[in-house]
C-alpha cells in the first residue's frame, strides 16, 4: 500500500440496505477501501455477493445508506446528483457486463456520445482513434445488433476510454462472453489501462480475471476482505 | 455540451431506428386532420355565409333612418365593398278607381348584390334581372295583379307619377321575413322617386343600405359602423336576419367542431401513447447517459428538444398535408361542394401548428419528464422508482393546457364541456373496468386451457400497462363509434326534421270565412292536409301598466316588435317543436284566463319575465295577459311558430285571421297564381329558397363529416396501433422465453389472440357504452334533436372492437412468433 500517496478512490464504512419482502436487507456491509492512482483492483465475489452494488456506490451511481465515498479527493455525499454526474463525465469511465450500448446509435456514435456529453473538441476524430485502438474502425457504421458480443464489448471499451477517464469501473466485463473472446477483451482492457495510466476497479466472479489485476479483494455477503497475493 | 444540438443529432440518428416514426406519424395525422378540418370548415363557413347572403341580397344590410352619409360611403369604397341602397315605404297605388296599400321598394343599379331577382314578362317565363326597372316602369307581385285585377302592360299611379307595370316579380331574394301582414310589392327605380313626391321630411321611410365584399372587409366594416354610431340591432346579416338558416348554420358548425375535436383528442391519445412508449424505450438510454455523466437537466433538455423538433417537423408536415388534402378534395369533388369555396384564412395553419406543439408537450411531456428521473442505477437494476410528484404536476398542467385548447377550438363552452367531460368520464370508467377485469381474470384463469391461461395471464401480469392499454383502446373505440354510428344517427335525426314534404309556402291573412274553402282548395290541389292556425293581431300597449313606446327601445329587434302589431295565437297544448324553459303550461280550467306564453328571445329583447302583465290593444279594445311561461322555439322546423301564445278561449270575439303552411311540389308551381286569384286577400310567402339553402347546407355538412371521418379513422387506428405497440417489447421477451421452453407456435398464436380478444371485447363494450352516453348527451342537450339508442352501436363496438383489436394485436406480434427463437432472445436482451 502506498502510504504517502492520496488515494484516488476512498470509501469509509459503506453500508447499503434495501427493503426486502422480509424486512431490510443489507447488501453492502461496512466496507472501507482505498485505491491509488494507476492501480488495477479486482473485487471478486459470487453472484449476489454485493459486488455490483459496491461498484455502483464507489462510482456515485447509487447512494449509500451509511458511509462516505471520495473520488479524487471529492466527497460524493457532499454533491447532488448533477454534481456526481459532472464528476462521472470528467473522470469516470464504465464497462458493463451487458455492454449497454445504445441500440439506435452506430458503433462510432456510441463512442461519440460521452465525448459530446463532455463537450470535447475534435470529438469525431477522437472517437475514430479509439475505435481504431480496439480494432473496429472498419465497423464504425454498424449498429450494436450487427455486432457480435465481443465486438460490442470492444465498442464499449472504446467508449469508456474515449473521454480519458482517471478511473475506470468495469462490471463483469467478460461475463457475457465465451472464454476466448473474453480473454481477448480482457487483454484489450488491460492494455489500454496500462497505456493510458487509468485506475481500474473491476468486479468479477472469475478469479482468473481478477488475478490479472495488481490487487485483488473478495466480497462475500457484502463484506470486503483483501486477498493477500 | 449543447443539449439542444445533442437533441437534434440524437433525433436524426434515432430516426433511422424507426422508434420515433410512430410519434411523428401520430403528430402528422393529428395536425393534418385538424388543419384540413379547420381549413375546410373555415371555407365552408365562408361559403355558407355567401349562400346565406342570397337570402338578404347582401352580405350586410344596414337599416338607416336616412340615406348613408358620405363618410359611410367613402369607408365602404376604401374597403372595396360593393354597395347599393333600397328605399322602402308604404304607399297607396291607384289603378283606375281602386286603391291598394303596397310595400314600395325603390332600388338602384347593383341591386341585388347577392342572390337572384327574377321577373316574368308576359308568356316568356321568368328571367333573372339585375338592377332596377327602367324609369317609368314598375315590377309588381302576383298579389297586386290579383287584387287590382290588372295585368302586365297596364298603368298604375304612385303618388304624382304614372307607371307602366313591366313585369311580375317571381323571386325577390330579400323578401322572406315572417311579418305576417305583408302588403303587395311594388318595385321601382330610385331615379323616379322624386317625381312621385312621396318622400317628404317626416315620411315613414326605411333605408336599407346593402354591402357585399370579402368576408374580412365586411367584418371590418361592420365593426367600423358600430364604432360610428350604428346600433348592433340595425345591422343585419344572414345570422340574425334568418333564424332558420342561422340554426342550421350553427348546428352544422357544431357537427364539424365535434368531429374535429374528437379527431384531435384521438390523435392526442395516440401521441400520448406513442411518446410514452418512446420514453419507456429510452429509460435505458437515459440511465446510460447518466452513467456517462449527463446531468438531469441536460437529459431533460435533450429529450425536450427532441419533442420540440418533432412537434415542429410533424406540425409543418401535417399542416402541409392537411392543406393539400382539403384542397385536393375541393378540386376532386367540385360537384359536391357546388359553389366556389373562398380560400381558407391563416387560422387553420395557426391552429394546426399550435395543436401540434401543445399535443406533443401536453401529451408527451409527462412521459419525457420521467426520463429526467431515471436513476443511473438502472444500468445494474432494471427497475425505476415510482412517479415523482413533479410528474403528477406535469400531468395536471398538461390536462389544463389540453382543456384550454379544446375550449379554444370548440368556440363554444357547452360542446367543449361535453367532449371533455365525456372523455374524462370514459377514462375513469375504462380504468375502473380494467382494474376490475384484471382482478376477476386473476381469480378465474385457473380453469382455462394452457393458451388461454397464457394469454389472459399476460393481461394480469402486466397489470398497470393492461389498464393503460384498455383505456387507450377504449377511448379509440369510443372515438371511432362516436364518429361513425353516433354521428350518422345524430345527423339522420337532424335530417329527418326536414323531410321532402317540409312546408315551403306560408299563407297569411286568411279570413275566418275563407278557412273551409281554402282547406278544400289545398286538398284538391295536392298540397296535403294543412293545419290552419288562427291569430289575432294586437299592438303591445303597456308592460305592468307602464305605457310602451318604440322610442323606449334602442335595439332594432325590440323596437320593431313594439312598432308593429304582434301575432297572438292560441293553443291548448304546447307544440312539439317548442320547449318550456321556465314556468308552466296552462290547464284546461285556465283556457279563458288572461295568460300568455312568450318566446324566450322575444322576452329577453323586451326585458319580460314571468309574472309581468302585458296590455295589448286590438282596434279600440284592450286586454291584459300575464306571462306564465317562456318557450324555446325550434325555428328550423319550418312550421308556423309564434312569439306569443295565449289560452284557447281568451280571444273569442276578437277579429282574427289564419295562417298555414304547406308543401308545394315544384311541378305544381302554377297553383299559387290560381290560389291568389281565388283568395285575393291572402298573401303567399315562398320560403323555398331558404329551405333549399338549409338543405344544401346540410348536404355539405354531411359531406365534410365524411371527409373528417377519414382523418379521425386514421387517428383511431393510430391509437390502437400505439396501444398495441407499447407492450410489444415486453411481449417479445415473453414469447422468446416461451419459445425457448418449447411452446408451440399454435399455442402462442392462440394465447396472443385470446389476450387481444379479451382486451378488445372489454374496450369495445366500454367504448360503445361511452359513445352511446356521449351521443345521447349531445343530442339531448346540445343538438336538441331526438336520439335513438341503436343496437348497431353495441354490435359494432363489441364484435368490431373485439375482432379488430384481436387481429391488429395479432398482426403486430406475428413477426415475433414467426422469427427464430434465438434471434428473439438476442433482441430482447
Amino acid at each position: 500500500m502506498k502510504v504517502n500517496e492520496r488515494p484516488i478512490v476512498r470509501a469509509e464504512g459503506l453500508v447499503k440496505q434495501v427493503d426486502g419482502p422480509s424486512g431490510p436487507l443489507t447488501i453492502v456491509n461496512d466496507v472501507s477501501l482505498q485505491v491509488f492512482s494507476s492501480e488495477s483492483v479486482a473485487i471478486i465475489g459470487v453472484s449476489g455477493s454485493g459486488k455490483s452494488t459496491l461498484l455502483a456506490l464507489l462510482a456515485g451511481l447509487d447512494i449509500a445508506t451509511e458511509g462516505i465515498v471520495w473520488l479524487n479527493g471529492q466527497c460524493l455525499d457532499a454533491l447532488d446528483e448533477d454534481g456526481r454526474a459532472l464528476i462521472r463525465a470528467r473522470q469516470v469511465g464504465f464497462v458493463f457486463q451487458s455492454f449497454q450500448l445504445l441500440p439506435g446509435l452506430s458503433a462510432l456514435e456510441n463512442v461519440l456520445l460521452p465525448l459530446e456529453l463532455a463537450g470535447r473538441d475534435r470529438a469525431d476524430d477522437r472517437a475514430r482513434e479509439f475505435l481504431d485502438d480496439v480494432g473496429l474502425l472498419n465497423r464504425a457504421g454498424h449498429y450494436p445488433s450487427q455486432l457480435s458480443g465481443g465486438e460490442q464489448q470492444r465498442v464499449a471499451i472504446a467508449r469508456a476510454f474515449a473521454v480519458e477517464p482517471s478511473i475506470l469501473f468495469a462490471d463483469e466485463p467478460t461475463g457475457n462472453l465465451d472464454n476466448e473472446t473474453g480473454g481477448r477483451v480482457a487483454d484489450l482492457l488491460f492494455r489500454l489501462n496500462r497505456e493510458k495510466g487509468t485506475t481500474l476497479i473491476l468486479v468479477t466472479h472469475d478469479p482468473a480475471l481478477g488475478g490479472r489485476c495488481t490487487r485483488a479483494m473478495s466480497i462475500s455477503d457484502g463484506r470486503l476482505s483483501e486477498i493477500e497475493g | 455540451m449543447n443539449p439542444w444540438f445533442m437533441a437534434w443529432r440524437m433525433l436524426r440518428r434515432e430516426w433511422r431506428s424507426g422508434e420515433i416514426r410512430i410519434v411523428l406519424l401520430a403528430l402528422i395525422v393529428a395536425t393534418a386532420g385538424l388543419v384540413s378540418v379547420t381549413a375546410l370548415g373555415d371555407r365552408l363557413d365562408q361559403a355558407f355565409e355567401k349562400q346565406g347572403s342570397a337570402l338578404i341580397a347582401a352580405d350586410l344590410v344596414v337599416r338607416l333612418p336616412n340615406p348613408p352619409p358620405d363618410n359611410f360611403i367613402a369607408r365602404a369604397g376604401r374597403r372595396r365593398l360593393a354597395h347599393t341602397l333600397a328605399t322602402n315605404f308604404r304607399s297607396v297605388v291607384l289603378y283606375e278607381d281602386q286603391t291598394l296599400l303596397t310595400d314600395v321598394k325603390a332600388v338602384r343599379p347593383g341591386y341585388p348584390l347577392r342572390g337572384e331577382l327574377s321577373v316574368s314578362v308576359g308568356a316568356g317565363g321568368s328571367r333573372t334581372v339585375s338592377g332596377p326597372p327602367r324609369r317609368g316602369e314598375v315590377w309588381v307581385d302576383t298579389q297586386l295583379l290579383a287584387r287590382l285585377g290588372t295585368t302586365v302592360g297596364r298603368g298604375v299611379k304612385l303618388g304624382r307619377k304614372a307607371f307602366t307595370i313591366a313585369g311580375v316579380i317571381t323571386l325577390e331574394p330579400d323578401r322572406g321575413g315572417m311579418g305576417f301582414a305583408l302588403a303587395p310589392r311594388v318595385m321601382m327605380n330610385e331615379a323616379d322617386l322624386e317625381a312621385t313626391g312621396l318622400i317628404a321630411p317626416g315620411s315613414h321611410v326605411h333605408y336599407r343600405w346593402m354591402l357585399a365584399g370579402a368576408t374580412r372587409e365586411v367584418g371590418a366594416m361592420r365593426q367600423w359602423l358600430q364604432e360610428h354610431g350604428v346600433a348592433e340591432g340595425e345591422l343585419e346579416d344572414v345570422r340574425n336576419a334568418r333564424p332558420r338558416f342561422r340554426v342550421a348554420l350553427d348546428r352544422g358548425a357544431r357537427f364539424l367542431s365535434l368531429a374535429a375535436l374528437v379527431s384531435v383528442l384521438l390523435s392526442g391519445i395516440a401521441i400520448s401513447r406513442a411518446t410514452q412508449y418512446y420514453a419507456r424505450r429510452h429509460w435505458d438510454h437515459a440511465a446510460i447517459m447518466r452513467c456517462l455523466g449527463a446531468t438531469q437537466s441536460e437529459i431533460a433538455r435533450i429529450y425536450l428538444g427532441q419533442l420540440v423538433v418533432l412537434s415542429l417537423v410533424g406540425g409543418l408536415l401535417g399542416a402541409g398535408l392537411g392543406y393539400v388534402a382539403q384542397q385536393a378534395l375541393v378540386w376532386i369533388l367540385p360537384a359536391m361542394v357546388g359553389v366556389d369555396l373562398p380560400l381558407p384564412s391563416y387560422k387553420p395553419l395557426l391552429v394546426g401548428l399550435s395543436a401540434s406543439l401543445l399535443a406533443v408537450l401536453g401529451f408527451g411531456l409527462p412521459a419525457v419528464a420521467r426520463l429526467r428521473d431515471v436513476p443511473a442505477m438502472r444500468v445494474f437494476r432494471r427497475d425505476i422508482g415510482a412517479v415523482p410528484p413533479r410528474v403528477r404536476v406535469l400531468y395536471g398542467v398538461a390536462a389544463l393546457v389540453i382543456t384550454g385548447f379544446v375550449f379554444w377550438l370548440a368556440d363554444e363552452a357547452e360542446l367543449a364541456l361535453w367532449i371533455l367531460g365525456g372523455t374524462a368520464a370514459t377514462l375513469l370508467l375504462l380504468a375502473l373496468a380494467a382494474v376490475t377485469m384484471i382482478k376477476a381474470l386473476s381469480r378465474w384463469r385457473g380453469g382455462l386451457g394452457a393458451s388461454w391461461r397464457f394469454g389472459v395471464g399476460s393481461l394480469v401480469r402486466r397489470g398497470s400497462s393492461t389498464v393503460a392499454q384498455t383505456v387507450a383502446l377504449g377511448i379509440g373505440v369510443m372515438g371511432l363509434l362516436l364518429l361513425t354510428v353516433v354521428r350518422t344517427e345524430l345527423f339522420n335525426a337532424w335530417d329527418d326534421r326536414l323531410p321532402p314534404e317540409t312546408p315551403n309556402h306560408f299563407l297569411v291573412n286568411i279570413q275566418s270565412n275563407q278557412v273551409a274553402d281554402l282547406e278544400r282548395f289545398l286538398e284538391r290541389n295536392g298540397a296535403g292536409v294543412a293545419r290552419l292556425t288562427p291569430l289575432v293581431r294586437a299592438r303591445l300597449a303597456a308592460i305592468d301598466g307602464r305605457p310602451v313606446e318604440p322610442d323606449d327601445y334602442e335595439v332594432g329587434f325590440a323596437r320593431r316588435m313594439v312598432e308593429r302589431a304582434a301575432n297572438l295565437s292560441w293553443l291548448e297544448v304546447l307544440p312539439d317543436d317548442n320547449k318550456l324553459v321556465a314556468g308552466q303550461w296552462w290547464e284546461p280550467g285556465q283556457w279563458d284566463k288572461g295568460l300568455v306564453s312568450v318566446e324566450q328571445d322575444y322576452a329577453a329583447a323586451l326585458g319580460l319575465s314571468i309574472g309581468d302583465v302585458l296590455t295589448y290593444r286590438v282596434a279600440d279594445r284592450t286586454f291584459d295577459v300575464r306571462v306564465v311561461n317562456l318557450r324555446e322555439v325550434s325555428w328550423d322546423s319550418f312550421s308556423p311558430n309564434f312569439f306569443l301564445i295565449v289560452p284557447p278561449d281568451l280571444l273569442d270575439g276578437f277579429p282574427q285571421s289564419h295562417i298555414t303552411s304547406f308543401h308545394l311540389p315544384a311541378e305544381r308551381g302554377d297553383m299559387i297564381a290560381r290560389l291568389i286569384d281565388q283568395f285575393p286577400n291572402v298573401t303567399d310567402i315562398d320560403i323555398e329558397a331558404v329551405l333549399r339553402q338549409v338543405m344544401r347546407l346540410m348536404d355539405r355538412v354531411n359531406w365534410s363529416l365524411q371527409f373528417i371521418f377519414i382523418f379521425a379513422l386514421l387517428a383511431g387506428a393510430l391509437v390502437l396501433i400505439a396501444a398495441v405497440q407499447t407492450t410489444r417489447a415486453e411481449r417479445r421477451r415473453e414469447i422468446a422465453v416461451l419459445r425457448a421452453l418449447g411452446a408451440q407456435k399454435r399455442q402462442l398464436r392462440l394465447g396472443l389472440l385470446s389476450e387481444f380478444a379479451a382486451l378488445g371485447v372489454l374496450s369495445g363494450l366500454l367504448g360503445a357504452v361511452a359513445a352511446g352516453l356521449i351521443g345521447w348527451g349531445l343530442a339531448q342537450f346540445l343538438f336538441d334533436i331526438p336520439y335513438r339508442w341503436s343496437a348497431g352501436l353495441w354490435v359494432i363496438g363489441l364484435l368490431g372492437g373485439g375482432a379488430g383489436i384481436a387481429v391488429l394485436g395479432y398482426l403486430a406480434s406475428r413477426p415475433d412468433i414467426e422469427a427464430p427463437a434465438w434471434r428473439l432472445l438476442r433482441q430482447s436482451e
